[in-house]
């Protein structure tokens, strides 16, 4: 008959309702109380939404634009250059949009990127009105057009730290995805089924851990045809799942043992559904700080890569690409090392602070000192 | 078995890493007898006697190539001392010419010369092979021409002579069809062996085998008959027909006949054996220096051979400058430079980038100065004929047309570079009198040529095509250039070119050994490569004949084959220029590459170095080139 609101609730009643939250729940308040965590998330969000706007933030193709009566969206061709509408290969535009889109088409409009540059090639004298042509060499210092100076072949730096994110990013998330994927499926069934599987698994774990990453994709980039970067995150993937394999393994092995699995055996409950439904969710929390370990070490990796000059092929506008033309110069050009050095530097270090705190705020026997 | 099975994962994993082990294998390869010299046809040569019974001999040249430069230098108007050339900064073609001359200078007494000093020189990549058959980058041009022992030199104006240090007397029949070499008899191997006529005739007959692939050495060898060695020093080359080239012909590198007359029978390649990987790692050399340490991938130490100018007690030739010289194999650019400021090494070819911005300040003047001169090095997009998006002349010429070459020479070359307008420089005396108009852009020309050659977007998807036995093939092809950025820029700027007018082209950068083989394999779409000058005309046969070695791209035209046959039997010199510029415009006009550029030499020097000499093949690779470098004593 008491049904009042939970302000009206005195102060152990409110302490029962915070301790009946859901294990997730109850993580992300905890996680929302580490400052640097959540800076660290917030910073990866700003990155997430600068990786999806990149064709709109720089870029020399319009956003969208209205050409003979219909709606184009050429910017999307910096995702998947087949994006781009056929129509303007046809009308002769050479991709120059404000030099041919008026001159063939009195009525059409446009809205451009906010600044006009272009990640992957030099923007001459003329192609925007007001702007001079990118300089090259020693003389791409940051300027009033190019933020971030351009690269010695006048490519803007600020376009490719932009598009790069998109790198950067779909780097961490496919390579260490593919790794969580195969790390939790290998670690459940050797926790899970232990005996000879546990054993062949275990020994798979330690053959791929003795695999040389970073050799084996300089092989693999030699040997393919047409090297992209999808084989690079394959093979990160692919031999990076054995922490997360490890640790997934160590989680059933525990779990497997809770009376809550034995209750869903004797209820009859399938090996399968025990494993995704029952074990899973309460062994996943632990999982997550390799996870974003992970992501970190593969966009270093990347960028480690693309700094040796074996990363994606060019022309890539990969922050380790810029680095290391940065490097070629003999850091005479100071700017091609400082901003994708910022970059990969607080890329790296706020998934290492969202690791941290994702274990500071899951693990029980860390609790305490968080308060 | 339960026991072993956790090793299966480990076998299946060691499986697929290193393939089938030799017992699954059943198609070993039957080994086939080996034939020293098969490729030569049967010849009885006549007696010595015989020969100078009927031949009427002409005396030929025998040369010192230091006393030719010293007799040129005597002409030379000094325009600097040595103290104003190391104190200007190399701003301007006047501060050039005065560096080049203040530095140049040659030592003129033994006294002024440090002859305990070493020095340090930049090559670019490893030394595939030390044994100078299988000669083919610059690296391996620098370390044979130093290692190797030859008959015959060049100088600058690539006119050739017998060599003073290995000949005592050349002559040639006034038909052109004989040529009778004497050898100095105090020429020695490394081994202490001596170098006689025999290791000549054996060097031959090791060109001209079959199983013996040394494509680049056996073209010009091959239009030797036969040679004899009459005794252990006099040798006479029997021609096929009395040619222009026949020096050049002879001009073959020497290897010694004791180290492998027997073991090539049991390795034909030369190669593979592990005798013969042992006398790659420790070759027996004739020239002025030996290889006494080689860490792959990092150095090659070559040490002044005491036996080269010293016999029986007395100095028979002239000693070499240096004591030690060490090539530090450095693949990065940047880091050699870094390496030439802080004189780890004392060398290097520069970048347009690094002349132009990176060796301006003291920290490049404190220990370098730096210089250039006019080279004959051109550098192309090679395509490969055989592919189908080459196989038509138009795609080819569209290919020069799309290209912002004026964009590659003013940004990315730093407008240092010529453009290049086909295979000889306008300076050389093969260019054409009216040399074709080197290509610029134009890319509505691109565009018809290449709809006249039926590439088409056919499908509407934005990307040319064409249909090939029934199905439309989409214009999309990769080009191979090795791993440096300057290189890399270039073919992103063909990319961007290209895929303005419907054509996608992938960038690869290759490691240059791998691109090497891809080259000589056609293995390829296409290429961004360089080539340096040869001497003559006529060396460049084997990149454009049809079926030659070095002919990557598979061009055949059947009147460029004839007009290089023609070329080698033209003996007036006017016809025969005439001929080779008839050549270059056919190349032009079909555009087997797309010439780019031609690259000047640009080099840093450390500031203790003295005597070298701009040659069309840089400052190092003709008589005497980097044998006239020195150093001085300290005072």
């Amino acid at each position: 008959m008491t049904q009042s609101n939970p302000s009206s609730k005195p102060p152990s009643q409110a302490s029962d309702a915070t301790a009946s939250r859901g294990f997730w729940a109850e993580a992300w308040v905890r996680f929302r109380r580490r400052k640097l965590g959540m800076t660290s998330l917030c910073f990866v969000g700003l990155l997430a939404v600068i990786a999806i706007l990149s064709p709109a933030i720089a870029g020399t193709k319009p956003i969208v634009c209205r050409y003979k009566g219909s709606l184009y969206f050429p910017a999307m061709a910096y995702f998947n250059s087949r994006w781009e509408n056929p129509i303007f290969y046809r009308d002769k535009f050479y991709k120059r949009y404000p030099e041919h889109l008026k001159e063939k088409d009195p009525d059409s409009w446009a809205i451009y990127p906010l600044v006009f540059q272009d990640p992957y090639r030099r923007v001459k004298e003329g192609e925007w009105e007001g702007q001079p042509g990118n300089p090259t060499g020693a003389d791409g210092v940051p300027n009033r057009h190019n933020w971030f100076g351009t690269t010695q072949a006048g490519v803007d730096v600020f376009a490719q730290m932009v598009h790069g994110t998109k790198i950067a990013l779909l780097i961490g998330f496919i390579s260490t995805g593919i790794a969580a994927v195969i790390g939790i499926i290998v670690g459940a069934l050797a926790g899970y089924f232990q005996g000879w599987i546990d054993i062949l698994l275990s020994r798979l774990i330690e053959v791929v851990m003795c695999i040389p990453t970073l050799i084996l994709i300089l092989a693999l980039m030699a040997i393919v045809e047409d090297p992209k970067i999808w084989h690079i995150m394959a093979v990160l993937g692919a031999t990076g799942w054995t922490g997360i394999a490890r640790l997934t393994r160590g989680e059933f092995l525990k779990h497997k043992q809770a009376e809550f699995v034995t209750g869903a055996r004797a209820l009859g409950t399938g090996r399968v559904r025990i494993m995704w439904r029952h074990i899973l969710p309460n062994a996943l929390a632990p999982v997550l700080v390799p996870i974003a370990f992970g992501i970190a070490a593969a966009i270093l990796m990347e960028s480690a890569l693309s700094f040796l000059g074996f990363g994606a092929p060019p022309p890539n506008p990969s922050w380790g690409t810029t680095l290391n033309a940065g490097r070629t110069s003999n850091l005479q050009n100071w700017w091609l090392i400082l901003f994708p050095g910022i970059a990969i530097f607080l890329t790296v270090l706020a998934y290492n602070l969202i690791g941290e705190a994702v274990q500071a705020s899951t693990d029980p026997r860390l609790r305490e000192g968080t308060k | 078995m339960r026991r072993f099975l956790h090793l299966l994962p480990l076998a299946v994993l060691s499986l697929a890493l290193t393939g089938c082990p030799s017992w699954f294998s059943d198609d070993e390869e039957e080994k086939e007898p080996f034939f020293l010299g098969d490729l030569i046809e049967e010849f009885s040569p006549p007696t010595l006697e015989e020969l100078d019974a009927k031949v009427e001999w002409v005396e030929k040249p025998v040369l010192d190539s230091m006393e030719l430069l010293r007799e040129f230098k005597k002409g030379e108007t000094v325009l600097a001392t040595e103290e104003e050339a190391l104190a200007l900064a190399n701003d301007s073609p006047q501060a050039n010419a005065k560096i080049v001359s203040g530095l140049g200078r040659l030592a003129e007494s033994d006294g002024e010369v440090d002859w305990n000093a070493s020095i340090t020189r930049h090559i670019g990549g490893d030394v595939k092979s030390t044994n100078p058959l299988f000669i083919s980058s610059t690296a391996e041009f620098d370390v044979a021409g130093l290692t190797g022992v030859g008959l015959f030199g060049f100088d600058w104006n690539f006119d050739n002579f017998a060599s003073k240090d290995t000949v005592i007397s050349w002559h040639s029949s006034k038909d052109g069809l004989y040529d009778k070499i004497v050898m100095r008899d105090d020429l020695t191997w490394s081994d202490g062996k001596p170098v006689t006529a025999h290791d000549i005739v054996f060097s031959f007959k090791v060109i001209m085998s079959n199983q013996v692939s040394v494509p680049a050495v056996k073209s010009g060898t091959e239009e030797i008959r036969w040679i004899e060695a009459y005794d252990d020093h006099t040798l006479v080359f029997f021609h096929k027909e009395p040619l222009v080239t026949n020096t050049a012909n002879m001009n073959f590198p020497i290897i010694p006949k004791h180290v492998y007359e027997e073991s090539i029978y049991d390795d034909p390649s030369l190669t593979k054996s592990a005798y013969h990987e042992q006398r790659d790692e420790h070759p027996v050399v004739g020239g002025t220096y030996t290889i006494t340490k080689r860490e792959r991938g990092s150095q090659i130490v070559l040490t002044r051979r005491e036996s080269w100018y010293m016999h029986d007690g007395k100095q028979v030739r002239e000693k070499p400058y240096f004591k030690i010289i060490r090539f530090r194999v450095i693949t990065d650019s940047s880091v050699a430079l870094l390496a030439l400021k802080s004189r780890d090494i004392e060398e290097m070819l520069l970048t347009p980038e690094q002349w132009r911005t990176q060796t301006n300040g003291a920290d490049f003047y404190k220990n370098n100065t730096k210089e250039y001169g006019l080279e004959w090095t051109y550098f192309y997009f090679g395509w490969n004929t055989k592919k189908v998006y080459f196989t038509d002349k138009r795609v080819r010429q569209a290919m020069g047309y799309a290209f912002d070459h004026e964009e590659m020479l003013s940004k990315l070359r730093y407008g240092l570079d010529v453009p290049c307008n086909g295979i000889y420089h306008k300076t050389s005396k093969w260019s054409p009198k009216n040399p074709p108009k080197a290509y610029t852009r134009d890319i509505t020309k691109a565009e018809a040529l290449l709809d006249d050659a039926g590439w088409i977007d056919h499908d509407n998807d934005g990307i040319r095509d064409k249909e090939i036995d029934g199905k439309y093939v989409p214009f999309e092809f990769t080009i191979l250039v090795s791993q440096r950025q300057d290189r890399i820029d270039i073919c992103a700027l063909l990319k961007e070119n290209l895929s303005q007018i419907g054509i996608i082209c992938k960038v690869k950068p290759t490691e240059f050994t791998v691109l090497q083989q891809l080259s000589r394999d056609h293995k390829f779409q296409a290429m961004f490569a360089g080539w340096g000058t040869g001497t003559d005309p006529d060396t460049s046969v084997n990149l454009w004949v049809t079926g030659k070695g070095r002919n990557y791209g598979e061009y055949s035209n059947a009147e460029v084959d004839k007009l290089f046959e023609q070329g080698k039997r033209e003996f007036d010199p006017e016809k025969r220029a005439a001929i080779y510029a008839k050549i270059h415009t056919t190349l032009y006009e079909d555009q087997p590459y797309t010439w780019l550029f031609f690259r000047n030499g640009y080099y840093g020097f450390n500031k203790r170095l003295r005597g070298y000499k701009f040659s069309p093949r840089g400052p190092y690779n003709y008589g005497p080139g980097f044998n006239a470098i020195w150093k001085p004593a300290m005072k």
